[in-house]
């Protein structure tokens, strides 16, 4: 199957059991996770299910577009179902059916995989699903999200794209899949991964692993930091400092795949993205429960919210 | 003695780790017979299937029970007339937990109390009618005051009022239905999760409650899940049955779940995957390589177990043969199979969860995930090789073994220093020492350890070998985090041995000299497997260096690095050392009055404390040391506010046995290999009741009395360079 195919159809799969069809988020980030769609809609009490692809990216997984099972950047499709339904896991099952994965034929497992961000402050527990042998998804049941107990709990479901891809090809190296088909007047070309992404791949891990200035990207996170906390103290934003957490975290993917983070420094940056985007969840919680008091106008919990930021 | 049923609960759940599955099954087991005794008001007799070889089915056996488990007999305080015989058994697979208990009486026993009031003048006026405290006491009881009636209880002096209050027995199905939701609720979950909408706790949704007693359903509910007579089977058998299966009967609980697919025995299922691995190798015509803990969690994720052999391409056998078994383990859960010479052949088994594989999909997936794994690993080999082992050296300083002890160069530069110093003594080349113990934890740095964990040591072996290192330094450094539990042998070699020994004694007492001691259950560090390895390794290669020195060294390599007292430290370590080495004659067998007796009298000493034991062993069954110990206590007796010299004058001995006795003495005193000693002594025990039946010690004549005294003296003396047979038995 096509990569847009499977997109397609997992997006249609969702669409008609009441997801939103949301959009990837664009800045770096190293998991669809991390789009404010999952981590805020994850919070709070209103209901929330969406669905969108997320371009993760990982640079101490670059390889230089050399290996043909590990890639610098894959796809997520990514599913929240908040409140968790009953029957999440027959869903689950379904829209794997959706993609014409016949199951009577298969040996589906669901395997003890608890998931755990310290960079979001966030941790959930689940399973990894195994089908034939290979892991393709992730399923988890957020506990907490931004140092915040979720109430009620979201289910998670992470589906790797390009693995899957490969599994139902059979395919022995990423590049070889396609991605889909370009028409023509000419005739029908088909595009492979490689050919839209290979090229990436080897720039993206030499960035990732030589050429990143390592000053530069310490400067970067500092900076980025600041201007979080300026942005979440100073004017009670938490989206726009949200923003600034994610690219902390990127900086710090950057700075690690490039062998500048000990391993004593280690937990004290990862402690610094943490606390920022505990942060922003505790605006956004403050925020949201403000909102949804039973004043007509929202004015009372606006001004208390302003108030408490000044 | 009213009908009995039995009673059995299924909660359905979404997939539960393997790991809950065992500790639930308990847990629920002890809280639902806590709650039985408490509420039940039965005598009970309880036999609790624990995890017997087939137990869950046994338990229906036609009343005959197979399982093992343990049997104990409890009887409640409150207990009447009637005894009631209980048999437990549970079972569990990936989604199920699931417990029954047979003998149940339906109904809880009537039950007659006796309660005692004031006494009959405060109850009954002149008149002979009730006063207002015998209204009381009436109504307190719910009783007509015509109920009440006088009579004179034990222990007390004068007539008091008495009613007689009839308990009426509650129907065991209420009991059940009001106790039930509160035990699930109150088990242990180490992880536990919430789900939806609700603050509920478990780990993981529970979907499904199956509560019957005999036929009939227990009104439960829990967290909105209301039980029912009916379960769900495996996921691919309702493909085709969208309804859930009903069980008729708690007895027809495990033959209907497999007809719907589900082998709800753990053992069964372990069972069934042992034979088919087995079937499937020889079809090859090789064996599984084996590993007991792989098969426990096959046996535990799957509901239905069928084996599934797969191929991959010859070429990845270039691996090592622990990357390969560790690979396919770890990523893959899968076991090798080698051939009649030891070699693996390109070929694993795995489990999947289904009964066939009809369109050869599972097989197909497996191979294709572990070619992409078997990648991986084979690009980790050949990057590690790229550079000498020996250029992690330097990498070591970033890596931290423990924040006051240092790094692990600081740790590689310690053990070094001790290989050293003990190469000599242990007669072991001092440069080979040297070389290996500065090798040993270089691959921590390699990406093949990076990814298994599990390899350490194997992998710095492997690529000195590679690099063409001396054999004795390449074995020595594959091997030295062994022995790794008490199962796996003391490394092959002497070199691997000291650099083994070295390497435990640095964490164990640099561990120790900053205060992180074992205590109780908590051993994070997992100090005292490393010191077991150390005692087994003194004892197995009869090392002539005693842990008291050992420690000394190792202190003094830790050096300012110590935040605790050394003399303090050292005491600690020997107190451990000492708690090992009694483990260790545990391990090796020895009975109990041996071990007791042979510890008493010194344990620093391995090669001599081997000696004794050993010599002790051989004389265990000897019916002469029963007697030689009762003398021994007797001794012992009669020198506990003694002062005896230790010269005394044998011809002031009277007693013919006496005089024998100072004969023996002397040939005891002149011998010194033990086995002779301990003839000697057995030959001891004869003489000695004789002496005791002849004389009295302790004599009115003064120089007699001083002569027995210091021959007993030195009689016990002579014992006690073997052991200390006061404490035989």
């Amino acid at each position: 199957m096509h990569i847009q195919e499977l997109i397609l159809r997992l997006q249609r799969f969702w669409a008609d059991r009441g997801c939103l069809i949301g959009q990837p988020y664009d800045l770096e980030k190293g998991a669809g996770t991390m789009n404010p769609l999952t981590f805020f809609g994850a919070l709070g009490s209103k209901p929330w299910n969406v669905a969108y692809v997320e371009p993760s990216r990982r640079p101490a997984d670059g390889r230089y577009g050399e290996n043909p099972f590990r890639v610098y950047k894959h796809l997520q499709f990514q599913v929240i179902l908040k409140p968790s339904p009953a029957k999440v896991q027959d869903l689950y099952i379904e829209s794997l059916e959706a993609l014409g994965i016949d199951l009577s034929k298969h040996d589906l497992r669901f395997e003890e995989d608890n998931w755990e961000s310290p960079t979001l402050g966030a941790w959930g527990v689940g399973w990894q699903v195994v089908l034939d042998g290979m892991e393709i998804s992730q399923f988890t049941y957020f506990q907490q999200v931004g140092g915040l107990d979720c109430r009620p709990v979201s289910a998670e479901l992470t589906y790797g794209i390009e693995r899957i891809c490969m599994f139902l090809g059979g395919y022995d190296n990423i590049f070889d899949l396609v991605h889909g088909e370009v028409k023509t007047d000419d005739g029908v070309f088909p595009v492979t991964y490689g050919q839209m992404r290979q090229r990436e791949e080897f720039e993206l891990s030499a960035y990732s692993f030589e050429h990143a200035d390592i000053d530069l990207h310490r400067t970067l996170f500092d900076a980025f930091e600041k201007e979080g906390w300026r942005l979440l103290k100073d004017h009670g934003h938490f989206l726009s400092a949200y923003e600034q957490a994610l690219k902390m975290s990127h900086t710090f993917n950057v700075l690690d795949a490039r062998g500048a983070v000990s391993t004593t420094e280690r937990p004290g940056i990862i402690k610094r993205v943490r606390d920022l985007a505990c942060g922003c969840a505790k605006a956004f919680l403050e925020h949201e429960e403000g909102s949804s008091t039973d004043s007509p106008d929202g004015t009372d919990s606006k001004s208390k919210m302003q108030g408490g930021a000044k | 003695m009213s009908a009995t049923k039995t009673f059995l609960l299924e909660l359905h759940c979404e997939e539960i780790p393997a790991r809950f599955l065992e500790p639930l099954a308990k847990d629920f087991s002890d809280l639902f017979k806590a709650m039985i005794e408490k509420e039940g008001s039965f005598s009970l007799r309880w036999d609790w299937l624990a995890g017997g070889k087939n137990s869950f089915s046994s338990l229906f056996a036609s009343g005959k029970l197979l399982g093992a488990g343990e049997i104990r007999e409890i009887r409640t305080p409150s207990s009447k007339t009637e005894e009631v015989k209980l048999f437990g058994a549970w079972a569990f697979s990936p989604r199920k937990l699931a417990w029954a208990i047979s003998g149940l009486p339906d109904q809880q026993p009537d039950q007659t109390e006796t309660q005692v009031g004031p006494p009959q003048r405060m109850c009954v006026d002149e008149a002979g009618k009730p006063t207002i405290q015998g209204l009381k006491f009436a109504e307190k009881w719910g009783v007509d005051v015509s109920a009440v009636r006088f009579e004179q209880p034990a222990g007390k002096k004068e007539p008091c009022a008495v009613v007689t209050i009839t308990r009426k027995g509650r129907p065991t199905i209420e009991l059940l239905a009001e106790a039930l939701p509160g035990l699930i609720a109150g088990l242990h979950v180490p992880k536990a999760m919430r789900w939806g909408k609700s603050d509920f706790e478990f780990v993981r949704p529970i979907r499904n409650i199956l509560c019957l007693f005999g036929e009939q359903v227990v009104p439960i509910t829990v967290d909105g899940v209301t039980a029912t007579n009916t379960t769900w089977g495996h996921r691919l058998f309702h493909r085709q049955n969208p309804e859930p299966i009903k069980i008729a009967t708690p007895e027809a609980y495990e033959e209907t779940l497999k007809t719907a697919g589900v082998v709800v025995s753990v053992d069964k299922r372990r069972d069934l995957l042992k034979q088919q691995l087995d079937d499937l190798a020889g079809k090859v015509g090789g064996r599984v390589v084996t590993d007991a803990e792989l098969l426990d969690t096959l046996a535990e994720i799957v509901e239905f177990p069928k084996i599934v052999r797969g191929d991959f391409p010859a070429t990845f056998l270039e691996l090592p043969k622990e990357v390969l078994v560790t690979s396919l383990r770890e990523h893959q859960k899968s076991f090798c199979i080698e051939d009649a010479g030891g070699a693996l052949m390109p070929c694993f088994l795995t489990a999947a969860n289904r009964m066939d594989d009809p369109a050869g999909f599972v097989k197909a997936g497996n191979e294709w995930v572990l070619k992409a794994r078997l990648y991986d690993a084979r690009f980790f080999y050949a990057e590690d090789r790229k550079l000498a082992l020996s250029t992690r050296l330097e990498k070591l300083k970033a890596l931290t073994f423990q924040r006051e002890l240092g790094s692990y160069f600081d740790k590689t530069e310690r053990v070094e220093a001790l290989a050293e110093r003990l190469a000599g003594t242990l007669k072991v080349d001092v440069n080979q020492a040297r070389e290996a113990a500065k090798r040993a934890k270089c691959d921590l740095r390699t990406l093949m350890v990076g990814e298994f964990p599990e390899l350490q040591g194997i992998m710095g072996g492997e690529y000195l070998k590679h690099e063409g290192a001396d054999e004795e330094v390449w074995m020595a450094v594959k091997e030295h985090y062994r022995p790794v539990g008490a199962e796996d042998a003391i490394p092959s070699t002497p070199l691997g041995c000291l650099l083994s020994l070295c390497d435990k004694l640095d964490t164990v007492a640099g561990c120790f000299a900053v205060g992180l001691i074992p205590t109780g259950s908590k051993d994070p560090l997992a100090l005292r497997r490393a010191g077991q390895g150390i005692v087994r390794i003194l004892w197995e290669r009869g090392w002539a260096t005693t842990p008291r020195d050992l420690i000394a060294l190792a202190l003094g390599a830790v050096g300012a690095r110590a935040t605790k007292p050394g003399p303090e430290t050292t005491e600690a370590l020997l107190t451990f050392f000492k708690d090992r080495v009694a483990y260790q004659l545990e391990q090796v067998g020895y009975a109990g009055s041996v071990r007791r007796s042979a510890l008493a009298t010194g344990w620093e000493d391995l090669t001599d404390l081997k000696a004794r034991c050993e010599a002790l062993s051989a004389f265990a069954e000897d019916a002469r040391f029963a007697s030689l110990a009762q003398s021994a206590k007797r001794i012992g007796n009669i020198l506990k506010d003694e002062a005896p010299a230790e010269a005394f004058a044998a011809a002031v001995l009277q007693d013919v046995t006496e005089k024998d006795l100072a004969e023996r003495l002397k040939t005891l005193e002149a011998t010194t290999e033990q086995t002779v000693l301990l003839a000697a002594l057995a030959d001891l025990a004869q003489p000695l009741e004789a002496f005791f039946n002849a004389v009295m010690v302790k004599c009115e004549d003064p120089a007699l009395r001083a002569a027995r005294l210091s021959l007993l003296h030195r009689l016990r003396q002579a014992f006690l360079r073997v052991a200390d047979f006061s404490l035989w038995q």
